[in-house]
């Protein structure tokens, strides 16, 4: 099948966003598919919005037997075959219209732009064959804004049978990028808390220097440097794997995320309990509490407790880790069901 | 330097300009830059929806990047503060293929308006642009004589040239390429059939029309030729055609006038092969000095076979053809590093 998918993109900007499009695409010539990606630049900025939706009404794609479209406002490209994996909307414009996060005022023209981007939003989605999302959080937020049903496909992670388990050492390991709202800085207060010599390791880099400078300042101040191993590098895929074969568990800990995160899903392949709070947000879809994982309060005192009972109960931890794999197995986290279901 | 290199797709189409778009990415990264390649989808058939794709291409907001390279319509008519263009053609069923009555352009008022707003936006393309550059001297010419801008020729450079490094010298020579009655294979095989029985040749590529293997099948045939030739018709792997290559004893490229030098050329000379052309071959000329890099010979089956038996007779002087063709090219100075340093001027 002559498949495109497509999404938009910040040029230069390599994350999240564009892993689910580009594995998918491995994924799917591996299967013997021909497949096109196409990327178009989209910028957040209320006057620009309108002309680049446009941009997106134009372009042509009907030498593809089907198009996949991710990234907003790739869900605008029209065909006449058209799935959706809906990763978000413009969030600014929605959830997050009544937030620090909205840099411009509440006045007619931004609330008519908004008006107007709804109504769009929801006619591109009303031409879609299917709507399938990353998360039950995304998928409330259809059914809120837009009224529109959709089914949540779990995206997977790439090749995921690298992952194994080697053992469970004294260390909790927290691969991420190094970013506030992924609250390395929690888990190091939390350390101070425990009453075990469990160890935690941070890996992965940041946008900018200051998140792991003041990291390493917290260290300091928490008294904690003999049991943290701050890398703040950008790591191989080789060291991610080994780390999580042999760590005791794998914290994931951000502010009120849409999705699980692929940390978590790498944890659970490599059989790893998962360290989480209450207000993790799509982590929770899939840590269970003692079941594969714990889920703390936000709180550097709640997380040390559960560190401490991962450290301690290891036949717990263990077993919450056998529970991590077969947890992916029962929420259909595979590239096999993610064909299946987008090629239906 | 963070710099985007934006080109057209046709969907499911992979070819020439994807694979220099991906060089160009990758010799960026060399050079130390950040890059990156955008693919805008295009489709001209049918023609009523060129304009607005057009308006697609204008209409992106390409931000968080330092330096456009833009290589063909309509990716070109991207805006930014600085872009270069490294043109590699325009939309020709306006311009010169419309004068010959080749094009897709509706033959009414609305094929006119269409021309005329193909016409306007490349002129203001153009005078907004940094630098234009074009592949070669008659895409450079096509543009000044229609647009009324001059640019300079920037050839491009060899994708893979640390991959051609010859030194072999097996019994063959070697003729790649695509496989159509342009190229004129037929005409090395009519020509072996005149040549000395110990000169063989292989023939590599993929073939245009079936009736282009069936034309080669025939003739080889009819002559006899069967343990003296070798055809492997198929789009081959790179590792092949690159091994075919730095094998041969000398390389044949007889086109029927071309505007480029050819990639099949510029690679043999890279692996230091003497070439075989005629005269009417066009670009390719500018790296055959006869007596130094090769021959050229007449367009014809007798020609072609001195040319052949010559380069059997003496392998030493084959070689140091070789040597010279190398040495011509390396002289162009068509390479990465400075074909880089002129498209971020």
């Amino acid at each position: 099948m002559k498949i495109a998918l497509c999404s938009t993109f910040v040029p230069f900007i390599r994350g999240g966003g564009r892993n689910i499009v580009d594995w998918l695409a491995s994924t799917l010539t591996e299967a013997g598919h021909q497949v096109e990606v196409v990327y178009l630049p989209e910028l957040d900025v209320p006057d620009l919005l309108f002309q680049q939706m446009m941009a997106l009404r134009w372009v042509d794609l009907q030498a593809a037997d089907r198009v996949i479209c991710f990234r907003p406002q790739a869900h605008l490209i029209p065909h006449p075959h058209k799935i959706l994996w809906f990763i978000h909307h413009i969030r600014v414009f929605y959830d997050l219209w009544d937030t620090p996060y909205r840099d411009f005022a509440d006045n007619a023209k931004h609330c008519a732009i908004r008006e107007a981007l709804f109504d769009a939003d929801t006619r591109a989605l009303s031409e879609a064959k299917a709507i399938f999302t990353n998360s039950k959080v995304v998928s409330a937020r259809l059914k809120t804004y837009n009224d529109v049903d959709s089914e949540v496909l779990y995206p997977p992670v790439f090749e995921s049978e690298r992952f194994f388990c080697a053992g469970y050492n004294d260390e909790i390991a927290y691969i991420c990028r190094l970013e506030h709202h992924k609250r390395q800085h929690l888990l190091i207060e939390a350390l101070s808390f425990t009453t075990t010599p469990v160890r935690i390791r941070l890996l992965g880099t940041g946008s900018g220097p200051d998140y792991g400078i003041a990291l390493r300042q917290k260290i300091n101040d928490c008294n904690v440097a003999d049991r943290v191993i701050l890398d703040d590098r950008w790591i191989t895929e080789e060291e991610k794997v080994e780390c999580l074969s042999t760590c005791l568990a794998a914290a994931y800990l951000p502010v009120d995320e849409d999705s699980y995160g692929y940390p978590s899903l790498e944890a659970s392949h490599a059989e790893k309990p998962i360290l989480t709070t209450t207000d993790s947000g799509g982590v929770l879809e899939l840590v269970q509490d003692g079941y594969n994982g714990y889920i703390a309060e936000p709180t550097p005192e709640s997380l040390a407790i559960a560190m401490d009972k991962l450290y301690r109960e290891r036949s717990t931890t263990e077993a919450m880790g056998k529970n991590a794999k077969q947890r992916l197995v029962d929420l259909k986290i595979s590239w096999s069901h993610v064909l299946e279901r987008l090629l239906a | 330097m963070k710099v985007l290199i934006v080109n057209n797709m046709a969907p499911f189409i992979w070819g020439g300009a994807e694979e220099l778009a991906v060089n160009l990415q990758k010799n960026l990264i060399i050079a130390g830059h950040d890059a990156e390649v955008m693919r805008i989808p295009f489709q001209w058939e049918p023609a009523s929806t060129i304009p607005s794709q057009m308006l697609l291409t204008r209409t992106l907001e390409i931000f968080n990047t330092d330096h456009v390279i833009a290589l063909k319509f309509p990716a070109y008519l991207v805006r930014h503060h600085r872009k270069s263009l490294w043109l590699l053609h325009q939309y020709r069923q306006a311009y010169d293929l419309y004068d010959v009555g080749q094009t897709n352009l509706p033959a009414d008022q609305t094929g006119a308006d269409i021309r005329k707003a193909i016409i306007n936006a490349d002129n203001e393309s153009f005078a907004e642009s940094r630098h234009i550059y074009t592949n070669s001297e008659v895409t450079r010419k096509r543009l000044l004589k229609h647009n009324g801008f001059d640019s300079q020729v920037l050839l491009p450079p060899v994708n893979d040239p640390e991959s051609f490094i010859g030194g072999q010298f097996d019994d063959y020579i070697f003729a790649g390429g695509r496989v159509n009655g342009m190229k004129r294979q037929y005409m090395l095989l009519e020509a072996l059939a005149k040549a000395d029985k110990r000169v063989k040749l292989i023939i590599a590529g993929p073939p245009e029309s079936p009736a282009d293997t069936q034309q080669l099948n025939v003739i080889i045939e009819k002559f006899s030729l069967q343990d003296r030739v070798k055809l492997d018709l198929r789009f081959l792997p790179r590792a092949t055609y690159v091994d075919y290559v730095n094998r041969a004893l000398a390389v044949a490229y007889i086109p029927f006038d071309e505007d480029s030098l050819g990639y099949v050329a510029m690679e043999a000379a890279t692996a230091r092969k003497a070439l075989i052309t005629t005269t009417d071959s066009g670009g390719i000329l500018g790296l055959v000095t006869p007596g130094e890099t090769g021959w050229r010979a007449e367009p014809t089956a007798e020609s072609l076979a001195e040319a052949m038996n010559a380069a059997f007779e003496s392998k030493t002087r084959t070689k140091q053809y070789g040597e010279g063709a190398q040495a011509l090219w390396n002289g162009l100075g068509i390479n990465w590093p400075e074909t880089i340093e002129a498209l971020l001027k």
